[in-house]
């Protein structure tokens, strides 16, 4: 993978509704080689489906996404374009982490480097895992992956404070590779890290500014 | 991806499906042994190819009603869904006429 030559990810189009519940409607996402990406909202609002939509692995209608302007879809058929981390749990139960790495191309060690206590357990089996190291895991094997996109739903769902803090640091080296597309309710967390903030509400999906805090509290995001 | 990445994939995934392909056959052989028409040893026909190729599509569905999110970590593997299904209904029925050709020659 080159690192001087930049990549964009683009998503739009998508037109999605449960009823007469509008899901997706006006959408236009855009995410650079060397960003982090915020993607916030409230539950249910469609953030996981946005991201299942650009990855490829949910069909609606209409969906465009692109790399540099070339239509990609389903994107996660091309091979070194970008990874995804649902929600739910992603690795076989009955692999070990070591055969997870393996398949997914990742060099476990070095991914582990930072976690010598998740480190040490290698050949354990993922069903074996607490479910934080589990969901840990599965956020390092992804972001040391090599693709050019990386799309994480609740990366720090579950991850112990202390584990979260350095999982922070290694998104924002981890930026130096690839674009990073995430979404989270733990704002503290996730706005420090963050190049680009998108709210999806209604459908919609609106850039905040630089300084995405004052537009959270306006829109009660934020308490405070 | 690779050869030897899809058919371990193939693999992880036909252990998860594996259940349901044996329950199916061990029914399609008890109706052929027992049913209200026995045809003991069972004889390789296409019928009975047809009848296998035709529990698939309820696999699936039992599949998908009860792993709905089985399918991320081979998406991130680059494996579509059909990819999957037609490896484990190539694999799945090679073992069952296999294991009809055996029962044949042996009770024959």
């Amino acid at each position: 993978m080159s690192k001087s030559f930049s990549y964009v990810l683009e998503a739009d189009g998508m037109q999605l509704a449960f009823g007469e519940r509008r899901i997706l409607s006006d959408v236009y996402l855009r995410v650079e080689t060397g960003q982090v990406v915020g993607l916030l909202g409230r539950n249910g609002c469609g953030k996981s489906t946005l991201l299942q939509t650009v990855f490829g692995g949910r069909h609606v209608a209409d969906a465009s996404v692109r790399v540099n302007g070339q239509r990609v879809v389903p994107a996660y058929r091309k091979p070194g374009l970008l990874n995804y981390l649902p929600q739910v749990p992603l690795l076989p139960e009955h692999l070990t982490l070591m055969e997870a790495a393996r398949m997914l191309g990742v060099d476990a060690e070095q991914a582990l480097a930072n976690f010598p206590d998740i480190r040490a357990q290698v050949s354990r089996r993922i069903g074996e895992l607490s479910g934080g190291t589990t969901r840990l895991v599965q956020v390092l094997l992804l972001l040391h992956a090599k693709t050019r996109f990386s799309l994480f739903d609740e990366p720090f769902s579950g991850v112990m404070p202390l584990h979260v803090e350095t999982l922070g640091e290694m998104f924002q080296q981890a930026k130096a590779q690839k674009g990073i597309l995430l979404t989270d309710h733990r704002y503290t967390e996730v706005l420090p890290l963050c190049d680009v903030v998108y709210l999806l509400h209604g459908g919609r999906l609106e850039q905040l500014p630089a300084d995405p805090v004052l537009a959270l509290r306006d829109r009660g995001y934020l308490a405070s | 991806m690779t050869i030897p990445t899809y058919l371990r994939a193939l693999g992880l995934f036909y252990r998860t499906v594996a259940p349901f392909t044996v329950v199916f056959s061990l029914l399609i052989f008890a109706a052929a042994a027992v049913g209200p028409f026995p045809t003991w040893p069972l004889p390789l026909t296409a019928g009975l190819l047809l009848t296998k190729l035709g529990t698939f599509l309820v696999i699936w569905y039992l599949s998908a009603q009860l792993r709905p999110h089985q399918y991320w970590f081979y998406l991130n593997l680059h494996i579509a869904p059909w990819q999957l299904w037609a490896g484990v209904l190539v694999a799945d029925t090679l073992l069952f006429s296999a294991a009809v050709g055996l029962l044949h020659a042996v009770l024959q």
